[in-house]
C-alpha cells in the first residue's frame, strides 16, 4: 500500500505509479507535452513539473514514481513560473502559424500557452527555419513546428516497430526526420501523426480543408479493409469524411490504425463508383434503371430459371467484404427461398478449408483468440504469408511481442519481420515444407508425446525428416533449423500465425498438419490470416454449401427441420456446389443463374480465361458491388450498395470477434446489400420483411443458439468472441487426412521440375501493405503510395533477363502475358517474381491457373512458372 | 556482392561486440570505423552497421548527427580545422580565413570543388601562446601567416 498526498488530498494506491498516474486517477490535471498513454515515458517537455516536499528541484511526474509518504503539490506559484517559462522556451523557434496550421484547435501547444500564458516571449533571435516538406505521398512535415517531444519516434520505434524516422541533430537544431533525409518511404501507418502534440506532421488529405470545429459527427465502427477488425471513428461533415482515427483505449487496435484504415477512406469516391442499378438491354449495353425495375427483373428472370431448369441451376456467391446481415440474407435467398444449397464464397480458396482443416485436428473454435493477446506470447511462429502487410495490427502485435521478449520465428522470407527475427529460415519458395517438416520433427522428438491425441499422434510417427543435406540445398542452414528448435522449445504459449499461402500449394494438408503439430505439443494459439474483412462471418452466416447459419453442419439439419419451423422453408437436401463445382457447371451450361454479391470474380479468381468461359455462359448474372469492375461488366442486372462506411451491421475478425459496424454516412443512390436481397426474395415470396440490418440481426439470433444472447445494444459495448455466450455447435470429430507425410519434397517434386528457382522462376502473388483488393484500389490516398502495378524482382534475376530497375518488362505465362514495369528488391530471392492482383488488367490471378488441393479442399495455384521475361518498348 | 568496405565494417562490428554489453553499444566506435573507410558517414555506411548491428537506420543516423564531430557530411582529401577562438583571432585567423575563401573557395563547414580541402572551425587547440594554429588532417601547424599557410597547405595535394 502506498499512501500519498498531491495537493491536499490523501491518495491510497495498490501498485507503484508515476506522479503523473497517480494525479490522473485522482483527478488533478496535470499538463504534458511529451507525455502519451500508449508511449514509453520520455520526460523530455519538462510540462508536468510538480513540487515533492523535500526535493530541492522540481520533477517531471510522468517519470517519478510516487514512493509512501510523498507530498506532491502540482498547482504552486514555482511550478506555474516553471511551466510557463518552458513554454517560452518551445516558442523561441515555435512559428506560431496558427491560421494556417490544421492542428489549431486540438493543438497541446496552443491550448497549454493559452492557458499559461507564455506568449510574450523575450527572445528577440530569429527563429530558425525548415521548408516544409511534401515529399511524401499523404503525409506533410513541418519541422519550424515540431517541438522535439519524440512521441512520433516512440510510436515508430516503439508500438509500430518500422523504425523509419528518428530525431537528428542536437538541442536547437534536432528535429524530425527518416534515415534518407528525404521521403519516410516507410509503412505510413500514420501513428506519428496521431501521437504528434502540435502540426509538425499532418495528413496531406484534408490539408487547409479542415478544422477540428468543422467535424459535425464521430461514429465508431470497424475497419472494412482486413480481417482484424479495428476500431475507428469516422469523422463527418455533410456528405464527407474528414478523416478516420484510431483511439487509445478503443478496439483491437488500441489508438493505432495501419495505412488502409487511416487513409483509405476515400475509396468510397473513388473512380469507377456505382450510384444506379443497372440492366443489360437487348441491345447489349448495361443501361440505368430504377430500383424497382431491376429488382423486378432480377425476381423475374431467378423465377423464370428455376421454373425452366430447376433449383440446382441457381447459385449464389457471398462476399467477405460484406457484413453478417448481407451474407445471411443472400444465403436465405438463395437456400430458402430459391431452395439451393449452391451457396459459397472466395473463402474457399484458402480460410475457410484451412479453417475446417484445423477444426478437425482441434474442434471447434480453435482459430477463436483474441489478437491483442499476441504481444503477451512467448513465441511467434509465422508461415505462409507476411502478417505486418496482410493483416497490419496483427502484424505489429507480433513486433510487440518480440519487443516483449518473445521470439519470432518466420519459415519464408521475413518481410515485415525483418529485424524481428534471430536467423533466417528462408528457403528456396516451394521448399517451405522441407523446413518446417525438420523444425516439427525436431520439436516433437525432444518434447515427446503427450498421448492425448491419437489421430494426431498417429500421423506424426509416420512424418519423415528432411536430411541434412536437403535442407541445405534448399537454403537454409542445418544450425539455423536446430536453434529455432531449442526457441520453439523454450514456448510456453506461443502463437501460430498462418498465412494463406500455406494453402496455396500441394502441401497444404502437411502445412496445416505440421502448423497443427506445433500447436498441438506447445499448447499455442492459432491465428489464420485473412484479407477480406469478414470471411469467419460469412462462414458462419451459412455462405457455405454445407453449413447453415450459426456454423450448423447441413446434415444435422436436414434431420432435425429446425430452420423450417422458424423460416417456414425446409433446408435443401440436396447436394450443393461449392464455388470451384459453380465455375464448373457453369462452364458446361449447368448453372444459369449465379447471384454475385461484392465480389469480382473475373478478377479475382485464377485462370481468367477460364472464368471468362464459364461466366459467359451463365444466362442470368446478378452482381451486386461498389463499382464497375470486370465482373459487373458482365452481368445482367447490376445493383449499386453501400460500403463498409455506409453500413449498420456486424463482422467477425479472424479471430472470432464479433464486431459492430456503424453507417458513418449514406451514399446517395446506393442500397445495403441486405436489403437488396430481402427486396428481390421478396418478389420471389419472401413473407418477412425488414427495417433495418438490426431486424436481420434479430432473425440470425432466433435461428442460431450461438448468438441468442447477443443483440446490438449489447455490442455496442463490447465485442465478443466466439461462442458468444451461446452453445457451440458439436465440432466435427474422427480421424482427418494428411498427404506426403512420409516423402520429403513430394509434392515439391510434383508440383513442379524440382527445386524451383534452379529452373524458371515463378510468378507469386504479392499481398502488399497498402493495399487489400479491389476496394483500397480505389482509394486515391493509397493509391498515391502505390499506384501503378509492377514486377517485384531480384537483381540477378533482373541481369539474367537484361533489364533494369523501371524498364517495363512483359511476363509471358502459359495463360497469357502482363505488362508492367520492374521493381528490383535486394532482398528478394533468385526464383521467384511478384506481382500483385490490384489493377484493373494487370492482374496476377488472370495468368495463372488452378486446382483443387484433394485433401484441403483449398485452391492450388498452377501454371505460374515464368516461360518468359521480355523488355518491352513504351 | 561483398565488397571491401562493408567487408571492413563488418568485422569490425563482430570484433568489438564482444567487449560491450549490448550490440547497441557498438555503433558509436563503428560510426568512427566507418568515417574512415567511408570518408565520412555516408547513407551506405548508415546502411552497414545497420546490417550488422541491428540497430535501425533512422537511430544510427539520429546518433551520428548527435555528435558534432562525426563527419556527416562528404569530406576533402584533406581536413583542415583552423582555430578562430579568442587568440588565435586576435592573432589574425580571421584574415586567414577570408584567404582560404579567396584561394580556394572554401567555407567554414565546406569543401572545395575539387575536394581537396575541408575546412573546420574548431575551438581552442591549446597553441595560444604559438597563435592562430591548425591542424591539417593529424599535423600540427603554429605560428601561421599570410605567406607559410599557403606552403603548408601546397604540400597536401
Ligand atoms: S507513418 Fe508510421 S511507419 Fe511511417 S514514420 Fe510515421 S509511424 Fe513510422
Ligand atoms: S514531429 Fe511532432 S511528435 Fe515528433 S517530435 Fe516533433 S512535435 Fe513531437
Ligand atoms: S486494414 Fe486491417 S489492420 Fe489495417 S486498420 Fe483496417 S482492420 Fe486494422
Ligand atoms: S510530460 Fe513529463 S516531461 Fe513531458
Amino acid at each position: 500500500m502506498i499512501k500519498v498526498n498531491i495537493d491536499g488530498q490523501e491518495i491510497t494506491l495498490e501498485k507503484p505509479m508515476t506522479i503523473l498516474a497517480a494525479a490522473q486517477r485522482a483527478g488533478i490535471k496535470i499538463p504534458t507535452l511529451c507525455y502519451d498513454k500508449q508511449l514509453e515515458p520520455f520526460g523530455g517537455c519538462r510540462l508536468c513539473l510538480v513540487e515533492i516536499e523535500r526535493v530541492p528541484k522540481l520533477m517531471a511526474s510522468c517519470t517519478v514514481n510516487v514512493t509512501d509518504g510523498m507530498v506532491v503539490r502540482t498547482q504552486t506559484e514555482k511550478v506555474k513560473k516553471a511551466r510557463k517559462a518552458q513554454l517560452e522556451f518551445l516558442l523561441i523557434n515555435h512559428p506560431l502559424d496558427c491560421p494556417v496550421c490544421d492542428k489549431a484547435g486540438e493543438c497541446d501547444l496552443q491550448d497549454l500557452v493559452a492557458q499559461y500564458g507564455a506568449h510574450e516571449g523575450r527572445f528577440l533571435e530569429g527563429k530558425r527555419k525548415h521548408p516544409e516538406s511534401f515529399r511524401d505521398p499523404i503525409i506533410v512535415r513541418n519541422m519550424e513546428r515540431c517541438i522535439t517531444c519524440t512521441r512520433c519516434v516512440r510510436m515508430c520505434d516503439g508500438v509500430q516497430g518500422a523504425f523509419a524516422i528518428t530525431v537528428t541533430g542536437r538541442g536547437n537544431h534536432s528535429f524530425v526526420e527518416p534515415f534518407t533525409g528525404g521521403e519516410y518511404k516507410c509503412e505510413y501507418c500514420g501513428n506519428c501523426l496521431t501521437v504528434c502534440p502540435v502540426g509538425a506532421i499532418m495528413s496531406k488529405l484534408h490539408r487547409h480543408s479542415y478544422r477540428p470545429w468543422y467535424v459535425e459527427k464521430e461514429i465508431k465502427t470497424i475497419c472494412g479493409f482486413c480481417a482484424v477488425g479495428c476500431t475507428l471513428i469516422a469523422q463527418t461533415r455533410g456528405k464527407d469524411i474528414i478523416r478516420t482515427m484510431p483511439k487509445h483505449g478503443l478496439g483491437i487496435n488500441d489508438g493505432i490504425l495501419c495505412v488502409r484504415g487511416r487513409f483509405g477512406y476515400d475509396y468510397r469516391s473513388g473512380e469507377g463508383r456505382i450510384t444506379t442499378p443497372l440492366i443489360r438491354k437487348d441491345s447489349g449495353e448495361l443501361e440505368p434503371a430504377s430500383w424497382e425495375t431491376a429488382i423486378d427483373y432480377a425476381a423475374r428472370r431467378l423465377a423464370d430459371i428455376k421454373e425452366r431448369h430447376g433449383v440446382a441451376s441457381i447459385g449464389g456467391i457471398g462476399s467477405g467484404r460484406c457484413t453478417n446481415e448481407d451474407n445471411y440474407m443472400l444465403q436465405k435467398l438463395i437456400r430458402y427461398v430459391i431452395g439451393s444449397n449452391n451457396m459459397d464464397s472466395s473463402a474457399r480458396f484458402a480460410f475457410a478449408p484451412a479453417q475446417k482443416y484445423l477444426e478437425r485436428m482441434f474442434g471447434q473454435g480453435v482459430t477463436a483468440n483474441l489478437i491483442p493477446g499476441i504481444a503477451n506470447a512467448d513465441g511467434v511462429i509465422v508461415f505462409g504469408g507476411d502478417p505486418t502487410a496482410i493483416n497490419p495490427i496483427l502484424g505489429v502485435q507480433c513486433r510487440i511481442a518480440r519487443r516483449k521478449g518473445a521470439k519470432v520465428i518466420v519459415i519464408g522470407a521475413p518481410a515485415g519481420l525483418k529485424g524481428f527475427v534471430d536467423y533466417k529460415l528462408e528457403p528456396v519458395v516451394g521448399c517451405e515444407e522441407v523446413v518446417l517438416r525438420a523444425i516439427v520433427k525436431g520439436v516433437v522428438d525432444k518434447k515427446g508425446l503427450s498421448g492425448e491425441n491419437a489421430y494426431i499422434e498417429n500421423k506424426i510417427k509416420k512424418l519423415m525428416s528432411p536430411d541434412d543435406e536437403t535442407i541445405e540445398r534448399v537454403g537454409v542452414a542445418v544450425a539455423d533449423i536446430a536453434k529455432a528448435v531449442d526457441n520453439i522449445l523454450k514456448m510456453k504459449s506461443p502463437v501460430v500465425v498462418i498465412g494463406p499461402e500455406a494453402v496455396h500449394t500441394s502441401s497444404a494438408s502437411l502445412n496445416l498438419f505440421l502448423l497443427g503439430v506445433i500447436n498441438y505439443v506447445l499448447n499455442g494459439r492459432i491465428f489464420l490470416l485473412s484479407e477480406k474483412a469478414n470471411y469467419q462471418g460469412l462462414l458462419d452466416m451459412g455462405c457455405a454449401p454445407d453449413v447453415v447459419p450459426g456454423g450448423r453442419p447441413i446434415e444435422l439439419d436436414i434431420i432435425e427441420h429446425k430452420f423450417q419451423d422458424l423460416l417456414g422453408s425446409k433446408t435443401p437436401e440436396e447436394h450443393g456446389m461449392n464455388l470451384y463445382e459453380m465455375i464448373d457447371a457453369a462452364k458446361n451450361g449447368k448453372l444459369k443463374a449465379l447471384y454475385v454479391m461484392g465480389d469480382n470474380p473475373l478478377f479475382n479468381y485464377p485462370d481468367r480465361e477460364h472464368i471468362e468461359d464459364a461466366f459467359n455462359k451463365i444466362d442470368f448474372l446478378i452482381v451486386q458491388d461498389i463499382s464497375l469492375n470486370d465482373t459487373v461488366k458482365m452481368a445482367d442486372v447490376v445493383f449499386p450498395a453501400n460500403s463498409w462506411l455506409e453500413k449498420d451491421g456486424t463482422f467477425i475478425n479472424l479471430g472470432r470477434s464479433l464486431q459492430r459496424l456503424r453507417k458513418a454516412l449514406s451514399m446517395d443512390g446506393c442500397w445495403d446489400d441486405w436489403k437488396i436481397v430481402a427486396e428481390v426474395a421478396k418478389k420471389l415470396g419472401m413473407k418477412k420483411s425488414y427495417e433495418s440490418s438490426k431486424d436481420v440481426w434479430e432473425e440470425i439470433r432466433k435461428v442460431s443458439p450461438l448468438y441468442r444472447d447477443v443483440d446490438y445494444v449489447g455490442l455496442d459495448e463490447q465485442a465478443l468472441t466466439w461462442p458468444y455466450m451461446g452453445e457451440p455447435i458439436r465440432g466435427l470429430e474422427g480421424d482427418f487426412k494428411v498427404e506426403g507425410l512420409e516423402q520429403v519434397l513430394g509434392n515439391v517434386a510434383k508440383g513442379s521440375d524440382g527445386f524451383m528457382g534452379l529452373t524458371n522462376p515463378v510468378l507469386m502473388l504479392e499481398r502488399p501493405l497498402f493495399h487489400s483488393g479491389s476496394m483500397s484500389g480505389m482509394s486515391k490516398a493509397l493509391l498515391s503510395i502505390y499506384g501503378a502495378p509492377y514486377f517485384k524482382i531480384s537483381k540477378t534475376l533482373a541481369l539474367r533477363y537484361g533489364f533494369k530497375e523501371g524498364d517495363k518488362v512483359r511476363v509471358i505465362m502459359e495463360k497469357g502475358e502482363i505488362d508492367a514495369s520492374a521493381q528490383i528488391d535486394v532482398n528478394m530471392q533468385d526464383g521467384v517474381v511478384y506481382l500483385s492482383n490490384i489493377f484493373e488488367g494487370v492482374g496476377y490471378m488472370g495468368v495463372v491457373g488452378y486446382k483443387v488441393d484433394a485433401v484441403v479442399g483449398s485452391l492450388v495455384i498452377t501454371n505460374n512458372n515464368i516461360v518468359d521475361i521480355v523488355r518491352v518498348e513504351d | 556482392m561483398e565488397n571491401n568496405n562493408v567487408k571492413t565494417i563488418r568485422d569490425f562490428i563482430e570484433r568489438e561486440k564482444k567487449s560491450y554489453a549490448s550490440i547497441e553499444s557498438t555503433v558509436i566506435p563503428a560510426l568512427h570505423e566507418a568515417e574512415g573507410v567511408y570518408g565520412w558517414i555516408s547513407p551506405e555506411a548508415i546502411e552497414d552497421i545497420s546490417n550488422y548491428t541491428g540497430v535501425s537506420k533512422a537511430k544510427i543516423k539520429g546518433t551520428a548527427t548527435f555528435y558534432a564531430m562525426y563527419k556527416n557530411k562528404p569530406m576533402g582529401r584533406h581536413l583542415i580545422q583552423l582555430c578562430t577562438n579568442v587568440v588565435c583571432m586576435v592573432m589574425g585567423s580571421e584574415s586567414l580565413l577570408s584567404l582560404l575563401n579567396e584561394r580556394y573557395e572554401l567555407e567554414p563547414g565546406g569543401m572545395t570543388s575539387d575536394g581537396r580541402f575541408s575546412l573546420v572551425i574548431m575551438e581552442c587547440i591549446g597553441a595560444c601562446g604559438t597563435a592562430p594554429a591548425m591542424l591539417v588532417d593529424a599535423d600540427y601547424y603554429d605560428n601561421l601567416n599570410e605567406k607559410n599557410i599557403f606552403e603548408i597547405l601546397d604540400k597536401y595535394q
